[in-house]
This record gives C-alpha cells, structure tokens and sequence, in this order.
C-alpha cells in the first residue's frame, strides 16, 4: 500500500499539477483528457476535452463547478463506449453522480479513467466570475486551506460547506490535498490497476501509506464535515406543512432550471415539460370555479415535489439546483433532508457501489409486508 | 349550496384501480349490490407498478382529500412484479411526505384480489371514515401551489 507523492515547484501548485498532466497526455496512454480550464477572460473554468499536451493550461483547483461533469461524461458515452481511454477529472459529487448515471444506463465507464481530486468546495459562478478579493480564486482557495484560515468559507456554496464526502471513492487516480502541505508536496494515488499503468513511468516518489498524516487528517475532516451536515439536516428539517412549502417556492418561474442542472434528471423529454399536462380551456375554467382562484402558470410544487419522488434516492447533494436557480431558491435546503430521510429508508447510499441497483427497479418479496395490510 | 348552511364534509377519494384485480374486486362488490360510499371516484390502471408518484402528487394538489391505489395480493400480479414496485414506490413517496409534513395517511395502498368484492366495499368504508375524521385536506385549499 503506497502514495507517490507530486513535488510542487515554486509553491505553484497548478503548474506542478498540469506538468504531470502533460506528461501521461504525451506518453499516450490516454487519448485525452477531460479537465477543468480557464476561459481565455479567466472569468470561469470550464471542463474541455483536451488532447494536445501542448494546449494544457487547467486548474483542476479552481472552486468553481460550472456544470455536472457527470453528465458531460454521459453525454460523451451514452451512444457508444469510449474506444479508447479518456481521463476524467472529477469531484467527489460528480463521480457519485457518474455512479448512479452509470446504474441508469445512461453512461459508460469502459475506458473511462476516473481520476478524482480532494475537494476544497466550490463558490457560487457569480461570486467565481466577480471575485470581490485582490487574488483569483484559486489563489485565495489554497491560501484560506494552507493557512487554515477558513476565510474561502463565505463565499462557499451551502452545499460545499456542508458536504460529507469531500473524498473521492471509487477513483481510478486520487489527487490528494487533505494531510499534506500542498504548497511543497501532493499526494498521487493509483487505486486500480488503470491508475497504475498511468503513473508507473513518471518519476514520482513512492511513500509508505502506513502511519502517513493523509489518513488521519482524511478521517478528521470527514468527522468535521459529518457533524456539519447532521447540524444542517437538523436545522432545515423545519420546512414541514404546505404553507412552508409553498413559501419556500413562492418564487419559482417554473424555468426548470434545476432539473437541467441536476446531474440525476436524465430524461431527454421530462413529464414536466411534455404535453401531459396541457388541457382545454374548460378544464382550467372549471379548476377555477373549484378552487375560486389559482396561480399561473401552475404545477409549481408538482413539478418540485415530483422531481423530487423521481431523482431524491440518487441524490449525491451536489447543490447544483441551488446554483442554477435564477430567482435564488436554496433548494437543496429542502432537498437534502428529504434525501437523507429516503435514502436511509432504502438503506442505499448514492454513487458508492456503481454495481448496486437503484432501489426502485428492485424489490424483495418479504419486505414492506405491512404495506397494504393494514 | 344554502348561504350559512355549512354543509357536512364529504371526502373525494380518488382510487387507482388495477385492472387485474382491484377493478374487478370493485365490479364484483358492484355486482353484488355491496353498498359502499359513492366517495370514490374511479380510475382503472393496468396495473399498480404503473402509476406514478405524480399521478397521487397531482391528485392531491387538485383536490382530493385522500388517494387510494389498489393493486393485485404480492406474489399474484398479472406482471410479475408490478405490485412488488409499487409497494417501494409507496413506502418512497410516504417517507417524503413524512419528511415534508404533508399527511402522508391520506395515501391508502391495499391489495384487494378480484373475488374480494366485500373486503373492496369495507376498505373503501374504512378509508371514508378515516379521511372523514381527518377533515378537508389541506393542499387543495392553496392556490399559489
């Protein structure tokens, strides 16, 4: 059981970390690359696909996530596997959210080479894009992380700042931050055969993982980040009764935002958005006459509250639906406690095992055995 | 309705039959001349797996005060399994609404077989009664939802 460990020069921890890119990118065992990189403003990072070692400039640290790598990388594999290997850098979220696209057929993870970084969390884009501090984000980022000063912490999205599984699983590669001084040293770990064969030519470091400050400081954090999130469930849990849910939604334009954002909602036409719902005149005039009055466009709590019995067990709590809100509905603050609940009822544990079956395709025949006989 | 005369509550229920079984369990009680509460109003489904959480979600904005689905006793689905689903996707859509406060008991799943016309008319009589007492539901007074 070993780390090799990524020497940084100059305290530039991008630099360090794209020359080691470059150099897998050059020995061709990947045919490229699928990493977050600056726009030429540098006003926000996106993910590129990228093959030419030469045209690597990314910033894999860069707290910002634009949108659902999870889906970037079903788009990519949905038609067909990939033919050749492809590296993917991923955060913990979206690989649990790769995980249960992967459980919905909707993605492919034959030459997929997952290589997952330690997350430090991310901001909201608009704070990203207008950063109100003299030093880019990134900058900021690992000075607030070296130094422990927690000050990235206000501009934190809710989600980041509350998130239980900061560390990836199931990688094939692990950047790992957490233990280590990352303005001298990170750490690079093969956790597969695939991850392996990728670094076994780079001139890296082999450590012992035994005794090693990561695991402890691993295991620190996840305690941390836990309590946090227990707190949080238990501090939102207070949106109960339909007056608290259609106040929490008394914003919403039904752009259906959230569900393109979300890394779960797959469905190419949603029922949401389908003519199922479209009816004659009379039946809108007879709906009024029953209720006296009613908001239009309706359906809002429909569409959320069925959105939510649709996708809430694969729920990897990533606040991408708090993001794309465009009148700044937190709806993760709703939607994380209803996950929690649902997902402890099944017992299930999104984007863990990419062999388990989602709950709803699969069933006992002794359980539930007091449902329907009452 | 007479101005100031408050009228007693009548539940409307709407029930998701199987076609299956829970349909013709009804039809039998009909047939019968079972006597049950004309608060029902019926839809017929092929089967209980096929009727999603929105259709209950949609039933309840709109105005019913409870919804029941009826389906095939585990283990005789006309499919296989389609009950064995619908049992999970019950137990699913009841732990949201635990979770969101929203009277998850207005929701009745029960296996009543074809030949069951007496156990349909008791349930529905049971389910009247008890969506009776629990009083008008609350979702379909909103209207901003």
């Amino acid at each position: 059981m070993t780390y090799k460990v990524l020497k940084i020069k100059d305290g530039d921890i991008t630099k360090s970390i794209n020359n080691m890119f470059r150099e897998i990118l050059k020995s061709g065992k990947l045919k490229a690359l699928l990493i977050p990189q600056e726009v030429p403003s540098k006003k926000m990072v996106f993910h590129v696909l990228i093959s030419n070692p030469e045209k690597l400039n990314a910033d894999i640290i860069a707290p910002v996530l634009a949108n659902s790598t999870a889906t970037i990388v079903s788009y990519m594999t949905k038609i067909e596997p990939a033919n050749k290997p492809i590296g993917v850098v991923m955060r913990p979220c979206q690989i649990r959210a790769l995980f249960e696209l992967v459980k919905l057929n909707q993605a492919n993870l034959q030459n997929i080479v997952i290589i997952g970084v330690d997350c430090l969390g991310t901001i909201p884009i608009k704070s990203f894009s207008n950063f109100p501090e003299k030093k880019t984000p990134t900058h900021f980022l690992v000075d607030s992380f070296t130094k422990k000063t927690n000050e990235i912490d206000k501009y934190m999205r809710t989600s980041c700042h509350i998130c239980k599984e900061p560390v990836p699983n199931n990688t094939d590669i692990t950047i790992g931050l957490f233990g280590v001084d990352i303005e001298k040293e990170i750490i690079v770990e093969a956790c597969t055969d695939n991850g392996k064969k990728l670094l076994e030519d780079l001139k890296l470091e082999t450590i012992s993982k035994e005794g090693h400050a990561r695991e402890k400081a691993v295991k620190q954090i996840l305690e941390e980040k836990n309590k946090k999130h227990t707190d949080f469930i238990k501090e939102k849990s207070t949106i109960k009764g339909i007056d608290a849910i259609t106040k929490f939604f008394d914003k919403c334009i039904n752009c259906h935002n959230c569900m393109k954002a979300c890394p779960i909602c797959y469905c190419k036409e949603c029922l949401f958005e389908s003519t199922v719902f479209d009816a004659e005149a009379y039946k809108f005039i007879k709906k009024a006459e029953n209720k006296g009055l009613f908001k239009m466009p309706s359906d809002t709590i429909l569409f959320h509250l069925g959105r939510m019995n649709h996708m809430i067990l694969s729920c990897v709590e990533c606040g991408l639906c708090s993001q794309a809100c465009p009148v700044d509905i937190p709806l993760m603050e709703l939607f994380i406690p209803v996950a929690d609940n649902a997902q402890k009822e099944f017992n299930y544990h999104p984007g863990k095992d990419p062999k388990e079956k989602i709950p709803m395709i699969v069933y006992r025949e002794d359980e539930y055995k007091e449902v329907g006989e009452e | 309705m007479v101005e100031g005369k408050k009228e007693e509550f009548e539940p409307k229920i709407v029930g998701f039959l199987c076609n299956w079984c829970s349909y013709a369990g009804a039809d039998l009680a009909g047939t019968s001349r079972i006597q049950y509460p004309p608060n029902i109003r019926i839809i017929r489904v092929m089967c209980s797996g096929s009727v999603d959480s929105v259709y209950i979600l949609r039933a309840l904005i709109d105005g019913a005060d409870g919804v029941f689905v009826g389906g095939c006793h585990p283990g005789d689905c006309h499919y296989i399994d389609g009950n064995y689903k619908a049992r999970r996707r019950m137990v699913l859509l009841k732990n949201i609404l635990q979770t969101l406060g929203l009277e998850p008991e207005r929701i009745w799943i029960r296996w009543i077989s074809a030949s069951e016309g007496q156990k349909f008319a008791e349930t529905i009589k049971e389910m009247t009664e008890t969506i009776r007492k629990l009083g008008p539901n609350p979702i379909s007074k909103q209207w901003n939802v």
